[in-house]
This record gives C-alpha cells, sequence and structure tokens, in this order.
C-alpha cells in the first residue's frame, strides 16, 4: 500500500548522502470505505419531512339548532365523499387494489319528494383534478367559481404581501396580511360558501385530506368535516343507520385556519 | 534506425484527492442525518399543498395502519437547554448546580417513562387483570418509543428479543384482513396495535394513552402541553389507501378527549396535481 521509493537517478552514489525518499499511499481503499459509508448515511436519511395540515374539529356535544339550520342557506355546498362502485354497490378496484374516488355533490338543502325521498338527480359528480395550465378543473373549479370574490380579494392581498407593502418587517408584513386576509374570508358581504364534508365509510382518507386541502387553496374558511345522514345514504345507496338524537359530530364550527 | 522505446509508465492515480472530497462528503450526510424511525407498519401519507412542517419534538404521532391498528409514539423536547432556560426564567436565583439538574429534564425518555407511569395507575384502577411493569420494563418500552401492543401483551412483548419484536410486526402485516382480525382477537397471541373500539360507557386504552400523557404534560412538561394545546402537538399519520371509518373511529375517539385541534400529515404536492 505505501510504499517508500527510493530514487535513483544519476549512476553516481556517495557513500554517506541521505537517500532521497518519496512516500506514496495508497488511498484507494480509503476512497473505498468513504464511498461504502456515504451510501449508507445516503440511504438511511430522510431529507424531506413531512408536511402537516392543521384541522380542528367541532367537540362532541349539543350544537343548537340555529348553527344547523345555517347550513341549510343558499350559501352551503355539501361533498360527498364517495368511491366508484359497481351495479351492486361494491367499491371497484383497479389491478393495484386502489379505489377510484368519487365527489358528489348537492347545492343548498336536500330536495325530497313528498314521500320524503330524496332526488337522486340532485347530486352531481366530480373529481378531484387539480389545475391545469392554471385553470381549475373538477371539484375545485366549482368551488373557486362559487368563492371567486373572496378568492380575487385574496390574491390582490398577496400581491402587495410580495412587495412587502404592509410593512417593511417580514414578520410583521406577515402578520398584517394574515389579519386582512381573515378579515376577507370572513366577509359575509361576499357570500362565502359553507363547506360540508362528508364521507362515506369506503371512502379514502387521501380524498378527506384532498376536500379539506381544497378548502385552503380556494380560501374557503367555513368547513366542517360531518357524518352522513340518512337522506344521503339513501342517495348514496347505502345501508342505513339509527341517526343520533344528540348533535354527534354534525356540529357547525368553521373549522381550520 | 533507431527502437522505439516504450516508456513504462506507472497506472497508479493519485487518490488523495478523491479521498478528500468524499470525506467531505461523508461528514455532510453525517451532520445533517437525521434517521429513519422505526415504525411497525409503513405507510404513504396522501399529499396536500400545505407547506407546515411537522415538527419533531414536543408531539404525540397517532400512526394508524392501513388496517385500522393505532400505534402512539411520544416525542419530548429535543433541545436538552429548553428546560434549563425556563427555570431560570421561572426563579432567576437557581444556583449553577441546580440548574445543572435542570438539563434534559424534558427529553422523549422521561415523557415517556411518566407517561407510561401514570398510564399503568389509570389502567389497573379498571382492568381485571392488572399490569404491574418492573422498572427495569418501564425503561425498555420507553426505549422503544412506539407504544404498539395492548397493554395486557406487554409484559409478553417485551420478554421478546428485538429481532422477534420486528418479526411479529412484519408477520402481521403480511396477513389478509380477515386473519388479522382473528390473529387480534387471539388472547395467546401479542396483539397489535391499541384498542380502540369505542365500547359505550367504557374508555379504550387509546384515550387512556392520551389523558395519562395529556395529564403529565400538564403536570411537568409546559412546553408539550402547550403544543398539545394549539394542536401542534398531536400528528395524525395515516395511509392514503387507509379507508374512511377507520379514521372516522380515531377521530371520533379524540373528539370524545375534547382534543379537537390537531394536525394531520401529508407529502408535499403541487397545486396542478
Amino acid at each position: 500500500m505505501a510504499q517508500i521509493e527510493q530514487s535513483d537517478k544519476g549512476g553516481k552514489k556517495k557513500k554517506g548522502a541521505q537517500k532521497k525518499m518519496s512516500i506514496h499511499v495508497d488511498f484507494t481503499p480509503m476512497v473505498d470505505m468513504n464511498m461504502l459509508l456515504i451510501t449508507f448515511f445516503m440511504l438511511c436519511t430522510t431529507m424531506l419531512k413531512s408536511q402537516t395540515l392543521k384541522i380542528a374539529l367541532p367537540t362532541n356535544e349539543k350544537v343548537s339548532d340555529e348553527q344547523k339550520n345555517q347550513a341549510g342557506e343558499s350559501q352551503a355546498i355539501t361533498l360527498l365523499l364517495d368511491v366508484e362502485r359497481d351495479a351492486k354497490g361494491q367499491p371497484v378496484k383497479d389491478a393495484f387494489g386502489n379505489n377510484k374516488t368519487v365527489i358528489y355533490y348537492y347545492e343548498g338543502a336536500l330536495k325530497t319528494d313528498d314521500a320524503g325521498n330524496p332526488h337522486r338527480e340532485q347530486l352531481r359528480k366530480e373529481e378531484f383534478l387539480g389545475n391545469e395550465n392554471n385553470v381549475q378543473r373538477g371539484i375545485r373549479k366549482i368551488l373557486h367559481d362559487r368563492n371567486k370574490k373572496i378568492i380575487d380579494e385574496v390574491n390582490k392581498l398577496k400581491a402587495d404581501w410580495r412587495d412587502n407593502k404592509f410593512s417593511k418587517d417580514d414578520e410583521e408584513n406577515q402578520r398584517l396580511y394574515e389579519e386582512a386576509a381573515n378579515k376577507v374570508r370572513n366577509n359575509n358581504d361576499l357570500k362565502y360558501p359553507i363547506v360540508m364534508i362528508k364521507a362515506t365509510p369506503d371512502a379514502n382518507w387521501s380524498s378527506v385530506i384532498g376536500a379539506l386541502d381544497e378548502m385552503s387553496i380556494n380560501e374557503i374558511s367555513h368547513y366542517q368535516l360531518e357524518n352522513l345522514n340518512n337522506q344521503e345514504r339513501k342517495m348514496l345507496g347505502l345501508p342505513l343507520v339509527d341517526e343520533p338524537a344528540k348533535g354527534g359530530d354534525a356540529a357547525a364550527a368553521p373549522a381550520g385556519n | 534506425m533507431g527502437k522505439v522505446k516504450i516508456k513504462r509508465k506507472s497506472t497508479l492515480i493519485d487518490m488523495t484527492a478523491m479521498s478528500d472530497v468524499t470525506v467531505l462528503l461523508l461528514t455532510f450526510f453525517m451532520l445533517t442525518s437525521t434517521f429513519l424511525q422505526k415504525e411497525p407498519v409503513q405507510v404513504e401519507t396522501p399529499s396536500s399543498v400545505q407547506e407546515q412542517k411537522v415538527s419533531d419534538s414536543n408531539v404525540v404521532n397517532v400512526l394508524v395502519s392501513p388496517h385500522g391498528e393505532v400505534f402512539l409514539s411520544v416525542a419530548g423536547e429535543a433541545d436538552p437547554d429548553a428546560s434549563v432556560a425556563y427555570a431560570k426564567e421561572l426563579n432567576p436565583d437557581m444556583s449553577a448546580a441546580e440548574l445543572r439538574k435542570e438539563k434534559g429534564k424534558w427529553a422523549s425518555d422521561s415523557v415517556r417513562k411518566d407517561a407510561i407511569m401514570q398510564f399503568q395507575q389509570d389502567y389497573n384502577e379498571t382492568a381485571k387483570n392488572k399490569v404491574q411493569l418492573t422498572v427495569d420494563e418501564v425503561a425498555q418500552l420507553a426505549k422503544l418509543g412506539t407504544i404498539a401492543v395492548p397493554f395486557a401483551d406487554v409484559k409478553k412483548f417485551l420478554a421478546l428479543s428485538q429481532v422477534e419484536q420486528d418479526k411479529i410486526f412484519t408477520e402481521f402485516n403480511k396477513l389478509s384482513d380477515e386473519e388479522k382480525e382473528a390473529y387480534n382477537k387471539n388472547p395467546n397471541n401479542v396483539r397489535v396495535g391499541i384498542p380502540i373500539d369505542t365500547d359505550k360507557g367504557h374508555t379504550n386504552e387509546f384515550q387512556m394513552w392520551m389523558r395519562a400523557i395529556k395529564k403529565v404534560a400538564q403536570g411537568n412538561y409546559p412546553k408539550l402541553n402547550e403544543a398539545l394545546v394549539k394542536g401542534e402537538g398531536i400528528a395524525v399519520k395515516a395511509d392514503k389507501n387507509t379507508a374512511f371509518d377507520k379514521m372516522h373511529t380515531v377521530l371520533d375517539n379524540l373528539q370524545t378527549l375534547k382534543m379537537t385541534r390537531f394536525t394531520l400529515m401529508t407529502a408535499l404536492k403541487s397545486q396542478d396535481e
């Protein structure tokens, strides 16, 4: 490995003179070992930290009728998260065992016929499609159009925030921006929508996260996670349950933000 | 004609520079790395556009497997000097020796130990078959980090070697849904997951754990308590394909505990997806 080379240039060698030595150390094994260690550390580390989505659920207590009635107003949109089903009502799974998410939605209160059965036609079907070339598609377009006034206002504030117009100080700028944006989001003159998110037992967790995510993308600050009621179960062809007498989860409290 | 002399060149390459570079890279990776936490199940979190990072100190992680088993892990304060600063603020006259004792008081290990002791006390008040862990077993369980089995099976679980413990989870994850249920019904097995069924008028173990953690946080760990109240202290992590009814049970339990503010773990995506 480490060689000590004697230079023997020139024929004449003086006796007694010190021999010139040059030391070569072969670093190849050292590099090999280092590479192994690097590979180990690269494989064992997590560079990416998980992101979090903040959520505030309403408490499990009884809710006044007044709050419940709010949901029946024209501002309400109900999203029903479900999966694609076959004719028998069983979830359809693809080759990897994954479901396909489907969203049904209806606006305002549920319309029923004289016998108290809801019309299936008032449910409209959508999907999570995201944006394409900055154009909203799928359920995002529906929510975007409903909340357009507020989104425009918030975008104006966002532009101001980017230019540090609220304050020269970054932290203060951020704080004032958030304050102003929240004011806009909760401005009832702009007719903000109230979104009810309800998921069927078979719905994917990712669809629930997706729905909550749409709320923040579309600047909707009035939304809640709720249980399906029997009317909705009927429309989706799910088995009915005993409706809880108490308020249960069906509380109306603005969540998030 | 003179002979063309082929010069013999040595093929040795000087590896010193290469070695320098690799050592630098190695140092970088060693300093920046945080190791992957060992979890009983691997889950793939759904993605969202949220950019808020999850904190890795002062947090209770609720991990939900695709089949609905629940696992808990608690992390305390990562900075050992945080408790010293806190004590100094409360009582500026503390001597240096007293302050030294405060160092690292909020570490994960001590939070876990306290929570386990508290849970054991609560558990034995109501349970038919009481479980009394030795000091060693408490330390062992705290070191594991994740509470992954019902409390009745903890002694059995800790008696196993680490390899056997891991094997329980890997074997369990291979089972089909029906087999998993059958496995968890047999009391002779080391069952997997903290019991979370909602029997009426009966607090399940998940709720007891959360209560115990909350109680010790209120007593001794102001930073953790603050995080729990604000909602940053509870992080729910679930697979994207977990059916909503499983998650509903977990969310319902948190609601019953009045822990209505919490965070959901997601991966990052852009708005276009």
